[in-house]
């Protein structure tokens, strides 16, 4: 091996260090061309692959008229623009096993198709806050996620991954221990890691209320399309975590959320759009959540809340617990924004009992 | 100098005597690296969801030194310790090959030999020689009184320490850090993401490891490396505490190097020996208890007069080995070193944040000492959340290297046992999860000055979220409060319930007050119940 000499040391030194700066230059440059505006967040599907039902939930960062929530429509069937398929704006399955019951209730909706386009980035996040066995309903039901992995994966998607950042535990044992490993790996899915902490891209809120700007995790920005799995359970701080709480799993810096907890979750809600809500309360954690660990506190529903309207597929799960959308404060901020609907009574909801 | 001349011996490279080639050197050198290997395959998967523990830990297990001063300090022999046999044996037979041919500390100092930097200068007096039968002594006395705190300078613990504590983490975070430069180049991103999504899981923990004393670690670990600059091999010449108990059995081993009656003397074995233990005033024989049967003798010799053969009767008693004199000396300072510690244990009272792994304080009845603890390192490698740190002043210099919790730093994971897995001498009780979690490693205890609803009047019930516990050891009382200006508003405030917390220290981890936590795990009385 020929020794390097001192000169060669520093020419080689010289030239690393040069092309970094070019790197860094073409980096800047990059940033610069694209707006300030969230990244992919308006091109994460395209516009001709949404379905006229799912046009009528926002999108894009633009806010739509405050027409939904109080519209005197009574369902949605009749509002204007709707399809002549007369799509639901929610679905839910009931009494079965967790494989049908995703699986009619998307079909529901015309089907996985119409959320995911052939050779899509998708993302599923589940909620797998700690390292508990499913039973005790503080994480996902894994056969809940397995099914949209196979049913991503049946209507032609490119990739899909499910994703978590456990609080209680490593993700590697949060993984394997809820069992949402095993059959995300069977339906030949992808377990990915939501580190290292370098992906987490400080990215502004344009619509937020509160919370202006926040460290999210980059993939999760750029997927074509997100699917988010919560487990309908008891929450301390904001009584129940739901579909947009479960959002909160995105981000890197989860204690400057709890201040204002409820708006900024919304605010959260308005820069990271899932395409498609799935809210697990098969097993549903009656209290001492978000860990729970009391098999006397665990009650099972049987039930799969299916929607693209986050807000709706919250407002409806907050009748498993006896209560009303409007005793949460993320769904108030929510449907305050706009993001989605929460009056239960104008919603197209197609029951399903499998 | 010193640059400069560093920098002009690379012309002189020819001069220098070469190292010696040949198929025993080779075949050392294989097994060398082959061993190396598979050291660090098995320090990678120590950490959690590796291999299983007993798997993992098998170098502790090997360490007759760990294995002896266990035995020593516990009073108990654990079948698993056995394997140590295989090295003692080993050692009768071929005298110290363990330090030539397999140590990863004596290899990782052959990859560093800093020839170079060294020069000429010539190696220390023989008398160092000593030391390491002197710490060999009082290791093993101290042991005998209960204290394990030598065992810090064991090699295999050292090594293994120094990878988990230090070089680990660093190389850790320089591949993090060199990802992070090159992910903002639009074009590399994709590339590294997928090259980072590889990598990780091989080597590296998803959450990355900090240890507090880090940089203290890394120079021990530098220091015992750059003792190579007083002689090849400084560690295992004069200090090693191992190498001096093998020393000892070497003196009896079967095989050892001897040397022809038609040896003229020609002492470039003399120069290539990397202990330095080829004497010429000894008729170019060598001390079984300082030779690690590495071979480059046998291969030096022009004229093949080196050889490794059966001989019966024990070796020469150099000058340097320790006499009676030193040994009860050592012994005396030993004894009365273990006994002014335990007496400043007496003095004071037990620190209060000394927090051990689960099942410790039920299983050790001097938590401070931690009696039965070799100091390996296991269970910091193997700890999930980098909340075990080694202890440097959290216990006195007699819980030195043992490990205890920083809450601050990660916590005990509710359905975590793996301390008590990877521990290779129970010292940490190997628990089933279900006894694992009734385990109490301390109490919780709320600042009502610091924190956040007690003292600020603003909502935060984090630590009662976070608690793992299925009834909730944090629990929310509803409070009105009056402020000052007279307006009343209704606050959530914590409490801890005493009789469910375990002291998992979940809470203390994610408390959002700066620095200190306001809610922080601690032992409130110096008792194995509380």
């Amino acid at each position: 091996m020929t020794k390097l000499t001192r000169r060669d040391f520093l020419k080689m030194g010289a030239a690393g260090a040069g092309a970094l700066t070019l790197g860094e230059l073409l980096a800047a440059c990059g940033q610069a061309l694209s707006p300030a505006a969230p990244p992919a967040e308006a091109s994460r599907l395209p516009a001709a692959q949404i379905s006229p039902a799912l046009a009528a939930v926002p999108a894009t960062g633009t806010l739509p008229p405050p027409a939904p929530t109080e519209a005197p429509v009574p369902t949605a069937t009749s509002a204007p623009g709707a399809t002549p398929l007369s799509l639901p704006d929610l679905a839910v399955a009931h009494g079965g096993e967790p494989e049908p019951m995703v699986r009619l209730a998307l079909s529901a909706f015309g089907g996985m198709e119409r959320f995911v386009p052939r050779g899509a980035n998708v993302i599923i996040k589940p909620n797998i806050c700690t390292a508990l066995p499913y039973q005790y309903a503080a994480t996902t039901n894994p056969w809940v996620v397995g099914t949209l992995v196979k049913m991503c994966y049946e209507v032609g998607a490119g990739k899909v991954r499910v994703m978590d950042y456990p609080f209680g535990s490593s993700a590697e044992q949060g993984y394997k221990r809820s069992g949402i490993r095993e059959q995300v790996e069977a339906a030949g899915g992808e377990m990915a890691y939501m580190t290292p902490l370098f992906k987490y891209v400080k990215t502004p809120i344009p619509q937020g209320v509160d919370l202006k700007s926040i460290e999210v995790f980059d993939e999760i920005l750029k997927a074509d399309v997100l699917i988010n799995v919560p487990i309908a359970k008891d929450h301390g701080s904001t009584r129940l975590t739901l579909g947009l709480k479960n959002l909160m799993g995105v981000v890197l810096n989860r204690n400057t959320m709890h201040v204002n907890l409820g708006q900024r979750i919304a605010d959260l809600a308005s820069l990271v759009r899932p395409q498609l809500t799935v809210i697990d309360a098969v097993r549903i954690l009656v209290a001492n959540g978000p860990t729970g660990g009391d098999l006397n506190n665990v009650k099972k529903m049987d039930t799969l809340i299916v929607s693209p309207d986050i807000v709706a597929a919250d407002s409806y799960a907050t009748g498993l617990f006896g209560m009303q959308p409007d005793d949460i404060a993320y769904i108030r901020a929510g449907a305050a924004m706009g993001l989605g609907r929460k009056d239960l009574q104008s919603l197209k909801i197609q029951d399903i009992p499998v | 100098m010193k640059i400069s001349a560093i920098f002009a011996s690379r012309g002189k490279k020819k001069v220098r005597k070469g190292r010696p080639a040949g198929p025993w050197v080779t075949a050392r050198k294989t097994v060398q690296y082959l061993a190396l290997l598979i050291f660090v395959v098995l320090f990678v998967q120590a950490q959690r969801d590796g291999w299983p523990g007993n798997v993992v830990n098998l170098p502790m297990r090997l360490d007759p030194l760990i294995v002896l001063g266990h035995l020593l300090a516990s009073r108990t022999f654990l079948a698993g310790s056995a394997v140590a046999l295989i090295v003692v044996l080993l050692t009768l037979v071929f005298g110290r090959a363990w330090c030539g041919w397999l140590c990863p500390l004596g290899t990782t100092l052959d990859l560093f030999p800093l020839r170079r930097w060294r020069g000429d200068r010539p190696a220390p007096a023989e008398g160092w020689r000593k030391v390491k039968y002197l710490l060999l002594v009082a290791t093993l006395v101290a042991a005998l009184l209960g204290n394990l705190a030598l065992l810090f300078f064991d090699p295999l613990a050292l090594w293994f320490r120094s990878l988990t504590v230090a070089l680990w983490p660093a190389a850790d975070r320089l591949l993090t850090a060199a990802e992070a430069l090159l992910y903002r180049i639009p074009a590399l991103a994709g590339p590294v993401s997928t090259f980072d999504g590889w990598i990780r899981p091989l080597l590296f923990p998803t959450a990355p490891a900090f240890y507090r004393d880090a940089l203290l670690f890394a120079g021990i670990f530098l220091g015992v490396i750059l003792l190579n600059l007083l002689a090849p091999r400084s560690w295992c010449r004069y200090l090693c505490p191992l190498g001096g108990l093998l020393g000892l059995l070497g003196k009896v081993a079967l095989f050892r190097r001897q040397v022809d009656e038609e040896c003229k003397g020609c002492t470039l074995c003399t120069g290539i020996c990397p202990t330095g233990t080829i004497d010429p005033a000894r008729g170019y024989r060598s001390d079984p208890g300082e030779c690690t049967v590495c071979m480059d003798c046998v291969e030096v010799c022009p004229r093949g007069l080196n050889v490794f053969k059966p001989g019966l009767l024990p070796a020469v008693w150099q000058p340097y080995d320790p006499g009676r004199r030193e040994a009860l000396v050592t012994i005396g300072a030993a004894v009365a070193g273990v006994a002014l510690l335990r007496s400043g244990l007496l003095a004071r009272r037990e620190p209060p944040f000394l927090l051990r792994p689960p099942g410790v304080r039920e299983t050790n009845p001097d938590p401070a000492a931690f009696t039965k603890c070799t100091r390996c390192g296991e269970c910091l490698r193997a700890c999930p959340t980098h909340a075990l740190q080694p202890s440097v002043f959290d216990a006195g210099l007699e819980g030195l290297g043992s490990p205890v919790f920083v809450m601050r730093l990660g916590f005990c994971d509710y359905s975590c046992t793996a301390c008590g897995q990877a521990c290779p001498v129970q010292a940490i009780p190997p628990l089933g999860l279900e006894q694992k979690r009734l385990q109490v490693v301390g109490l919780a205890t709320i600042d009502q000055n610091r924190c956040i609803p007690w003292s600020d009047h603003k909502p935060c019930i984090v630590c009662q979220e976070m608690c793992p516990l299925p009834d909730k050891a944090v629990q929310l009382e509803q409070a009105e409060i009056q402020e000052a200006d007279g307006t009343r508003l209704t606050l959530q405030l914590p409490r801890v319930v005493r009789d469910l917390c375990i002291g998992c220290g979940i809470c203390e981890y994610q408390c959002p007050v700066n620095g200190e936590a306001a809610i922080r795990v601690y032992v409130p009385e110096a008792s194995t119940q509380f």
